[in-house]
């Protein structure tokens, strides 16, 4: 498995991510994931919708709550076309608790705990962790990656309006 | 690495677990675990000159967990400093953070094993298709040396925690 060192930093110290680089333009790597309820799910079972994915290092840290909370918002506002899910390595467990706290509906959770299979095939699998680096991946209905956004700093929020135009060129095509 | 299938079930599912079975009188095996601020932490380090409770489970964000915590909390205190607590699972150190934080257990102390399953195979409870902890209560004395061990066969049954407090006080007697 590839490594990239110093791909990311954590409040300035350089980590290492393992897995390829995942482009805009490339065929979407599928891998599976683990639902509120245990159950693993193909990532590519969401084919024929919009995919956007965020990868989160955990829900119960305050920046990957806002971040959550407000993609929960954009989602609402854009039709059944486009489903939006969070993964991270939380336990199903936690990613329930909080999905039923924070009144999160639109977005689906998902955890990568037990194999860190998505954290592989996507190239955001911070080695010193086992942690997912944050992250926003577009995937076309046919199942191509349109747009990639990694944070470098994992400590910082994405470039919410970024995506949100990125989303809309990719609806409007 | 063993994988000894069928010794423990969920829901009355036999489950595989992985590692070797560790009984009372072997010396506790060492392992490494993330503290609640992400620092790496040996287990052997709580065991110099205290006895430790190591309580395992699944995940301390379901109600049977929740419950056998406390119950484990309000026990073990009564002998604190002398025993310490620890409470290990695979929930994120974040969530064990938020989970003693709403609950205000000072006195036990939540490790995680998420990064590298070591606890669960240095002690034959890592569930194999899960990548959860089995439920598990390990007394270790001040020298190191596992005393006591109790594997839950029943994944979403509690322990017997009155077997647990009679074994620990016979180690305290010991000790003393």
């Amino acid at each position: 498995m590839t490594e990239r060192p110093g791909t990311i930093t954590s409040h300035g110290n350089p980590l290492t991510l393992v897995g390829d680089e995942i482009k805009a333009g490339m065929p979407a790597p599928d891998c599976e994931v683990i639902d509120n309820d245990l159950k693993p799910v193909k990532l590519s079972s969401f084919r024929g919708k919009i995919l956007v994915v965020t990868s989160v290092p955990s829900l119960d840290t305050p920046v990957c709550d806002i971040e959550t909370r407000r993609f929960n918002e954009e989602a609402a506002l854009l039709g059944p076309d486009v489903q939006i899910i969070t993964v991270s390595m939380d336990l199903p467990f936690a990613q329930k608790r909080w999905c039923g706290a924070a009144g999160v509906e639109k977005v689906k959770t998902f955890s990568d705990h037990r194999q860190a299979d998505f954290g592989q095939a996507y190239g955001v699998l911070i080695k010193e962790f086992r942690l997912l680096a944050r992250a926003v991946f577009i995937i076309d209905a046919p199942g191509k990656v349109r747009y990639v956004q990694l944070i470098k700093e994992v400590s910082s929020e994405p470039n919410y309006e970024e995506v949100m135009q990125a989303l809309q060129k990719i609806m409007a095509t | 690495m063993t994988e000894r299938p069928g010794i423990i079930t969920m829901d009355g599912k036999p489950l595989t677990l992985v590692g070797d079975e560790i009984k009372a009188g072997m010396p506790a095996p060492d392992c490494e675990l993330q503290d609640k601020d992400l620092n790496r932490v040996k287990l052997a380090s709580f065991c110099r000159n205290q006895i430790v409770i190591a309580v395992a489970l699944p995940s301390l964000d379901t109600p049977v967990c929740e419950i056998e915590a406390k119950r484990f909390s309000d026990a073990a205190s009564l002998f604190y400093p002398q025993v310490q607590l620890l409470v290990i699972s695979m929930d994120l150190p974040f969530a064990q953070k938020r989970w003693c934080g709403s609950e205000g257990l000072a006195k036990l102390k939540t490790l995680s094993d998420h990064v590298g399953a070591e606890f669960g195979q240095a002690y034959g409870i890592l569930i194999k298709d899960l990548r959860l902890l089995a439920r598990a209560v390990f007394i270790i004395d001040g020298h190191g040396i596992v005393q006591y061990v109790q594997l839950v066969k029943e994944l979403t049954h509690e322990p017997d925690y009155d077997e647990v407090m009679r074994a620990l006080k016979k180690v305290l007697e010991v000790q003393a």
